[in-house]
């Protein structure tokens, strides 16, 4: 009796879930067969070829086999793709938005989640989500959950790159850095905030900086923001007469800082990819002698996301198309090194041997030391980091 | 009644959405925020030293090079140079004087060589804090635009006959121009020069390669506050727009008030005959002006072969087509169709409105020449997105109209209101219609201007930046946006591909505009 009890049970179990995967197959199903046909509008940062390159290559291969067409359309900043996105909302644009996909994480995730821009959730429902490492930080973006907005793509951490020829002895720490700058007068310096890349430079220091990490977690507060950012405001003034152009003018982006590298004009530059460097040395950008680096302690790194606006006129090609970018055979190609060389958010248990070999490929100029990865600060913290950058620095 | 109707279409729906734009600027709070902001003083400091800078520069530069070659051998040289660099987009321009004057740039290359220097050196030339580099880069390109207007102006006999009846009275050439020309010519480059401060005062794509970055100058401020996501921002953003309008205003009232007193002042020119230099027509000064532009030129053809090319080297270290093998033409094409389309719409409206158009009350066309376009381009956007539009090729064709259509104008009016009432009398005297006479006889004849003004508005469609980035929603990419997207970047090869893709249409239209006249003109002697 019992035994039959148990066995039933376990039947149902198995059957319900069984139906419920049917339902979820069906569901994706129906998804794929809206997508066929749609055009699907990708906004993602358009400063790097091989990013670029690769985005082509997924929306041939995604149109071959789903029939899904993928347009890149490059920004500069994310932020103006929110912005787009409030004013189409504003207008009443609440179907057919111009934008289908985004690229995004951070400040930017958490504007567009909290005016309700964002359509979903799905990214949990996808089915190549079974191989996403969710040991790996996937689920918070700057300390705000996703809540299956947004797909994880890729990580990042900040790294830095020199020059063997001119750079023996890297620094390590943000005291080192300054050292270094001072005795290497007018050669460093770092992109203009809020240019993403300087906001995380700044966010770096700060936390190498603050005598509690802890409360970069926790959302901004405004009473004691002065009083916790202070030290890295200290810090930057010190920086800044012994930075490129004293500290009177920055850097546009980090595509500046890595041709003010490779002539000479800078000695570091920084990246959010680790392989960056090395694909800048293929491209006769960097001389053969580049080398990337991080602190002894780590450096920032993140998560960067795929989401989808409320609006968007091809949600179900979207939804495709993330599935393939999160596809094992998607994401061993960008993590190789000769083609974009972005780390992985699958769990490489779930790989085959070549495809894991894949990720331990190296080229000169890569990053091959392992450092400990910092965790983001709140996104709150990035607003108040570039306002108050702004007001003292911002203009000379 | 057709061609207003054109016109109307084109140009008014502008204004509800320069309201919409502008409306957050009705606030007196944001204003506020706005003078308290700490760019904003420095971003006007800098924005009016360069416009005003620019233009000044630009007008006694080109009344020096006309005062000092014309009308010699050297004004024929200068004369079959100018088209090149009239064509030269802006921003490739820009992009090539950036590539020189950079402190890792040809410049400091061979004075690295010389010097010995191992690293560039520790220069501010280009984004320097007082939009130097920025103010003599317009300067520049304006100097030329000047000149092809004072070659328009003296090509009038009433005003080449003067020196010579000056020259004949015992007056020196210096005297003859100062006292007599200039007063002249100046008056009727009124517009002109407003049109050239108009420019200066709200370049965004120059001030982005060129300019100051801390802060920058107001136009890109204000653009870059008009893309924030934050409410505050973007209405700081359009405040600043109509700061630069107003901004313009004053300018072109303080200077109808220094022209005036200057009049005032100079009310009796003595008749003494003043000591002066024999003019010797000297071939090579019709060089030196054009020279930035030849070395702008050269350095974007270089980059664009070079292979890898690091400080301090003077030449590359390898010449390859990799550039070009691997280049994107995909924007080219882009801004070639877009550019056909807008030309093809413009040009039946163009030739609506001067046939069958008022004579007297089109001044107001040329608004969009003089107000600054970043409201413009912002107010297109929102009706766009009103009308469900925007990110469509009509949108960004519509957008393109706006510019396109009074530069066209502004080309053909000249030729079309000059030309023989007689020839239509006649033609319609034998039975034709008006409409039939203008498309068999008038228009024919007027087959160079006609031309001519088509490549003008080609020209400027290509160069369209801030139009296509907002009606297009981004996902236009035309030679002119990829160069800007680029020119922060650090593929310097790319770059120069791009350049000079951007540079290849112009000149391919103006070029396929002066072989086709030749051609259409091949049996008919009086088109010659």
């Amino acid at each position: 009796m019992k035994k039959n009890l148990l066995v039933t049970a376990i039947i149902s179990v198995a059957a319900f879930t069984n139906v419920q995967l049917a339902q979820a197959d069906e569901k994706w199903d129906a998804i794929a067969s809206t997508a066929k046909g749609q055009t699907v509008y990708f906004n993602a940062w358009g400063g790097s070829d091989n990013i670029n390159k690769y985005v082509k290559w997924a929306g041939d291969e995604v149109k071959k086999r789903y029939g899904v067409n993928v347009e890149l359309v490059k920004i500069t900043d994310a932020g103006e793709v929110v912005k787009r996105i409030k004013t189409e909302k504003e207008a009443g644009r609440n179907e057919g938005g111009s934008v289908d996909m985004m690229w995004v994480n951070g400040e930017n995730f958490r504007a567009l989640k909290t005016n309700g821009l964002l359509h979903g959730p799905w990214a949990e429902s996808i089915p190549s989500w079974e191989f996403v490492d969710t040991n790996k930080p996937v689920r918070k973006d700057f300390s705000e959950t996703t809540d299956g907005l947004e797909a994880p793509w890729g990580t990042a951490q900040l790294t830095f790159i020199a020059d063997k020829n001119a750079v023996a002895e890297p620094p390590r720490s943000a005291k080192e850095l300054l050292a270094f700058a001072s005795k290497n007068n007018g050669r460093v310096s770092y992109p203009k905030p809020p240019n993403f890349h300087g906001t995380t430079f700044l966010k770096q220091l700060l936390s190498e900086l603050v005598s509690d990490a802890s409360i970069l977690a926790e959302p901004v507060n405004e009473e004691s923001f002065a009083s916790v950012s202070q030290p890295l405001w200290d810090y930057l003034d010190k920086l800044h007469p012994v930075s490129w152009r004293e500290g009177k003018a920055f850097p546009a982006n980090n595509a500046e800082m890595h041709q003010k590298l490779a002539d000479g004009e800078l000695k570091l530059s920084l990246t959010f990819n680790p392989n960056d460097a090395a694909n800048l040395v293929a491209k006769e950008q960097l001389p053969p002698s580049t080398y990337s680096f991080g602190f002894t302690n780590g450096t920032i790194g993140n998560v960067h996301f795929l989401a989808i606006p409320f609006n968007a006129k091809a949600k179900e090609g979207a939804q495709v198309f993330a599935n393939f970018l999160l596809s094992p055979e998607a994401q061993v190609r960008k993590a190789d090194i000769t083609v974009w060389g972005d780390p992985s958010v699958l769990d490489a248990s779930k790989l085959t041997a070549e495809q894991q070999a894949v990720f331990n490929k190296r080229a000169p100029g890569s990053l091959t030391e392992v450092n400990p990865t910092l965790p983001e600060p709140h996104a709150t913290w990035v607003g108040a980091l570039e306002t108050e950058w702004l007001k003292r620095y911002g203009s000379q | 009644m057709l061609a207003l109707a054109g016109i109307c279409l084109t140009l008014f729906p502008i204004v509800p959405g320069l309201l919409w734009v502008l409306s957050p600027a009705f606030n007196s709070a944001t204003w506020v925020e706005l003078v308290q902001d700490g760019q904003f003083n420095s971003a006007v400091l800098s924005t009016l030293g360069s416009a005003v800078g620019s233009t000044l520069l630009a007008l006694i530069f080109a009344s020096l090079v006309t005062m000092w070659i014309y009308p010699g051998r050297g004004w024929s040289l200068a004369q079959k140079q100018l088209p090149l660099f009239l064509a030269f987009p802006h921003i490739a321009f820009a992009i090539g004087i950036a590539f020189l004057i950079a402190p890792s740039g040809w410049l400091a290359r061979g004075l690295a060589n010389l010097l010995e220097w191992g690293s560039p050196p520790q220069w501010v030339s280009i984004r320097d804090p007082y939009a130097i580099s920025l103010t003599l880069t317009l300067a520049i390109k304006e100097t030329w635009f000047l000149i092809w207007i004072m070659a328009t102006l003296l090509g009038e006999q009433a005003i080449s006959r003067q020196i010579t009846l000056a020259n004949s009275l015992g007056y020196s050439r210096r005297q003859v121009w100062i006292t007599a020309l200039f007063p002249q010519l100046l008056p009727r480059m009124g517009w002109p020069l407003v049109a050239v401060l108009a420019y200066s005062l709200s370049v965004v794509d120059m001030a982005v390669i060129l300019g100051p970055s801390t802060p920058p100058t107001l136009a890109v401020l204000s653009w870059q506050w008009l893309t924030d996501p934050d409410d505050m921002t973007q209405a700081k953003g359009s405040a600043a727009a109509m700061c630069l309008m107003l901004l313009l205003g004053l300018l072109i009232l303080t200077g109808r008030g220094v022209w005036w007193g200057v009049k005032k002042l100079y009310r009796n020119p003595s008749g003494i005959r003043q000591p002066g230099k024999i003019f010797k027509s000297r071939l090579l000064g019709g060089i030196p002006v054009f020279i930035p532009g030849w070395l702008s030129l050269a350095i974007l053809l270089l980059w664009s072969v070079a292979g890898g090319w690091f400080f301090p080297k003077l030449f590359p270290a390898s010449l390859s087509l990799k550039s070009f093998n691997n280049a994107d033409f995909e924007p080219m094409f882009t801004a070639l169709w877009i550019g056909i389309a807008t030309v093809l719409i413009a040009l039946p409206l163009t030739l609506a409105w001067l046939e069958w158009g008022s004579r007297k009350h089109h001044g107001w066309l040329y608004a969009p020449l003089i107000l600054p376009s970043l409201p413009i381009a912002a107010a297109q956007y929102h009706v766009l997105l009103s009308i469900n539009l925007d990110s469509t090729a009509i949108g960004v064709i519509w957008s393109h109209l706006t510019w396109t259509f009074p530069y066209m104008l502004l080309v053909l009016v000249g030729p079309y209101y000059s030309f023989d009432a007689r020839y239509l009398c006649t033609a319609q005297a034998l039975g034709h219609s008006r409409f039939q006479a203008c498309l068999n006889v008038k228009w024919p004849m007027l087959i160079r201007p006609i031309l001519a003004a088509m490549a003008v508005g080609f020209a400027v469609s290509v160069a369209q930046y801030l139009p296509t980035l907002f009606s297009g929603g981004g996902r236009f990419a035309t030679v002119t946006t990829e160069a800007v997207a680029l020119s922060a970047g650090g593929n310097r090869r790319v770059l120069a591909v791009q350049s000079l893709l951007q540079t290849a249409l112009p000149l391919c239209a103006f070029m396929s505009a002066i072989v086709l006249t030749a051609w259409y003109a091949r049996n008919r002697q009086g088109l010659k």
